[in-house]
C-alpha cells in the first residue's frame, strides 16, 4: 500500500517536473490571483467564496475553493487522459483495485498542488511583507471538506466511465460547488439546519467560516458532524464508482472514449 | 499443468436494439512454455476474449482460470498476468523506460526495490539500457513495443497476452519481437498471441485456435494442422533447356510412362501423388537434370482462409 502511494507520488512529481511549462501556466495564474488578493484583501478571483474581509480568511477561502475544484475534476480527468494516451486498461490489470490506484494518484496530485500553492504564497508574503497566520484548528474542517470533494470526484469518475464525456456536467458541478461552499448553513435553523448537515461539504465550509471570519473557537460536535458528512460522501462516491466500474466492464466499454 | 483455462466463455452486447453475440462458447487452455496463436478476422471476438481473460470485460457466462485463480473474483489472479493490448500505447510516453518499468512494477504488486532491480535486468535484456533515461515518446516504434513487452514482464507473470505485438513494426523490429516471444515462452511462460501476420503465427505457435463470428472453428497443434491440410502431392521441376520445349526435353515415351503413373504434366512441372510413385517417376526421368522436388505444403494463411470462407458460406 505504502509502496503504491510512494510510486503514485513519484509518478505525479515526474509529470510536473518534466512538463514544467504546463505547470508554470498554473503557477502564473495562481500567483496573479494571490497577488490580486494581497493587493485588495476583499477581492476574490471570479466572485468566489466570501469568507470575510480579513486577508487570511480570503486566502483560505480561495485555496479551499481552488483545491476542491482541482480534486473534483481529478478523477474523471485522470480516467479521460489515461484512455486518450492508451494506458487506462493497464491500470485496471492490477492486483490493486482501480479505486485505490486513482485515490493515491489524486492524493499525490493534491500534495503537489498544495506544495505549489504554499511556495507561491510564501514568495508573495516575502515580497509584500504581509504575513498571514493560520490556526492549525483549520486543518480538521478542511479535511472534512476534502473528503466530501473526493466522494464527489469518484462519483464524477463513475459517470465518466459510464458516459465517457462529462465535461459539461463538470461545469455544472463547479457551479453547484459555489453554492455548497458559500451557502451559510451555519445560520440556518430547524429542518433547514438538518438539510445543511446533509448537503456535501457545507458543514465543513461553515466551520471554516466560523473559525476564520467570525473568530469563533472550534465547535467539536459540529466538527464531528462535518467529518461524518465527509466520510459518508466519500463512501457514497467510492460505492458509486465501483458500481460504475462493474457496469462498464459488463458493457465492455472500459477503454472506449 | 495449464496456466490458462478458458471454459465456455460467452458475451453478448446490445447494439442499436439488437443483441450481438460477440463470443460464443469459447474454450481453450494454454500450458507453460506454450504459444497459442489466437487467430480470426477483424470483429471475430479475439479482443473481447482477451479482455475477458484480463478481467477487463465481465463474461455473461463461462469462466477464466489463470494459474488456479479467477481474475473476475480474485484480483490476485492478475499477479500472474501480463498484457500488451492492441490499439493501446500500454506505457507512458512522458516517462522514461526506467520510470515506466518501476511504476508498473509497483502497480503489479512488487516492492519499489524489487521493481528497480528487475527494471535494470529487463533494460539490459531488451537492449534498452542506453535509452533508459530517454522519454518514451522519442524512442522508435520498435523500442516502444519492446518496452511494452518488458513492462508486461516486470512482475514475471506466468501468462502473457500479446495482442498484435508486431502491428506497425518494420521488418527488423518484427524479427526482434519474434525472437523475444520465443525466449519468453522458453522461460516457461504461457503466451496467447493474436496477430494478422499468419506467417508469424505459423513460425511462433505451438497450437492454433481460429475464431470466427465469436466461435472457435478450429483448434489444433500448429504442425498437425498444417500437415492435415498439406496434400501428398510432389512437384518436380526440371532444369530448363534453352530452345527446347518441355515435351521435347521429356520425349514421347517418358510422357506416356509418366501419365501411366497418374502424374500430371502442367506447364513445365510434373505432379505426382504419393511417395512410392515419386521414385518411379524419378526413374522414368533419369538422367534428366532436376532443378527442384517439393512436397505441396499448406500454410497457415491457406488454412485460415479455408476455415473463414467455409464459415462464410455455411
Amino acid at each position: 500500500m505504502l509502496e503504491l502511494f510512494i510510486a503514485q507520488l513519484k509518478w505525479s512529481s515526474i509529470q510536473y517536473r518534466r512538463y514544467a511549462s504546463e505547470a508554470i501556466g498554473g503557477v502564473i495564474a495562481l500567483t496573479a490571483t494571490f497577488y490580486g488578493l494581497f493587493l485588495s484583501a476583499s477581492y476574490i478571483g471570479g466572485g468566489g467564496v466570501q469568507f470575510g474581509d480579513r486577508l487570511d480568511s480570503v486566502i483560505v477561502g480561495y485555496v479551499l475553493w481552488s483545491l476542491v475544484i482541482f480534486i473534483m475534476g481529478g478523477i474523471p480527468g485522470t480516467l479521460q487522459r489515461e484512455a486518450q494516451v492508451g494506458t487506462l486498461e493497464q491500470l485496471f490489470i492490477s492486483p490493486f483495485n482501480a479505486t485505490q490506484i486513482l485515490l493515491f494518484r489524486a492524493i499525490g496530485d493534491l500534495i503537489i498542488q498544495t506544495f505549489l500553492i504554499s511556495i507561491v504564497l510564501f514568495v508573495i508574503m516575502l515580497t509584500t511583507g504581509r504575513w498571514l497566520s493560520f490556526s492549525p484548528a483549520l486543518i480538521l474542517p478542511f479535511i472534512s471538506v476534502v473528503l466530501g470533494a473526493y466522494g464527489i470526484a469518484f462519483a464524477a469518475g463513475g459517470l465518466a466511465l459510464i458516459f465517457k464525456s462529462i465535461q459539461q456536467l463538470l461545469g455544472i458541478f463547479n457551479f453547484a460547488l459555489l453554492f455548497l461552499l458559500t451557502i451559510p448553513t451555519e445560520s440556518w435553523s430547524g429542518t433547514q439546519k438538518l438539510l445543511g448537515w446533509i448537503l456535501p461539504m457545507t458543514t465543513g465550509a461553515g466551520l471554516l467560516r466560523d473559525l476564520m471570519a467570525r473568530s469563533q473557537s472550534l465547535n467539536l460536535s459540529l466538527l464531528g458532524l462535518a467529518l461524518a458528512n465527509g466520510l459518508i460522501y466519500f463512501a457514497i462516491g467510492i460505492t458509486l464508482f465501483r458500481w460504475a466500474e462493474r457496469e462498464t466492464k459488463r458493457r465492455g466499454k472500459l477503454a472506449g472514449y | 499443468m495449464h496456466v490458462l483455462e478458458v471454459q465456455s466463455l460467452q458475451k453478448s452486447y446490445r447494439s442499436s436494439g439488437k443483441v450481438v453475440e460477440a463470443v460464443r462458447d469459447v474454450s481453450f487452455s494454454i500450458s507453460a512454455q506454450e504459444v497459442l496463436a489466437f487467430l480470426g478476422p477483424n470483429g471475430a471476438g479475439k479482443t473481447t476474449t482477451i479482455k475477458m481473460i484480463a478481467g477487463l470485460i465481465v463474461p455473461d457466462r463461462g469462466s477464466v482460470d489463470i494459474a488456479g485463480r479467477d481474475p473476475h473474483r480474485n484480483s490476485r489472479a492478475l499477479r500472474s498476468l501480463g498484457a500488451v493490448l492492441e490499439g493501446n500505447r500500454n506505457i507512458y510516453w512522458r516517462l522514461t523506460p526506467e520510470e515506466n518499468l518501476e511504476y508498473f512494477g509497483v502497480l503489479r504488486g512488487l516492492s519499489g526495490r524489487v521493481a528497480r532491480q528487475r527494471a535494470r535486468g529487463l533494460l539490459d535484456r531488451f537492449e534498452l539500457s542506453h535509452k533508459r533515461k530517454t522519454t518514451v515518446q522519442t524512442l522508435s516504434r520498435g523500442m516502444q513495443q519492446k518496452l511494452a513487452i518488458a513492462v508486461a514482464l516486470i512482475h514475471e507473470p506466468q501468462l502473457l497476452l500479446l495482442d498484435e505485438p508486431t502491428l506497425g513494426l518494420d521488418v527488423e523490429a518484427t524479427q526482434t519481437v519474434k525472437q523475444l516471444v520465443r525466449e519468453i515462452a522458453q522461460e516457461g511462460r504461457a503466451i496467447l498471441l493474436t496477430t494478422h501476420q499468419l506467417d508469424l503465427a505459423e513460425e511462433l505457435s505451438d497450437r492454433v485456435a481460429i475464431i470466427n463470428k465469436g466461435k472457435i472453428v478450429a483448434q489444433e497443434n500448429t504442425a498437425d494442422l498444417i500437415r492435415q491440410f498439406s496434400g501428398m502431392v510432389y512437384q518436380i521441376e526440371l532444369e530448363e533447356e534453352i530452345n527446347r520445349s518441355f515435351l521435347e526435353v521429356l520425349g514421347r515415351e517418358r510422357v506416356a510412362n509418366l501419365q501411366s503413373l497418374g502424374a500430371i504434366l502442367d506447364g513445365d512441372r510434373i505432379y505426382v501423388r504419393e511417395t512410392e510413385l515419386l521414385y518411379q517417376a524419378l526413374e522414368i526421368l533419369n538422367p534428366l537434370a532436376i532443378a527442384r522436388i517439393e512436397k505441396d505444403q499448406a500454410n497457415l494463411t491457406d488454412i485460415f482462409l479455408k476455415f473463414i470462407r467455409e464459415e462464410h458460406h455455411a
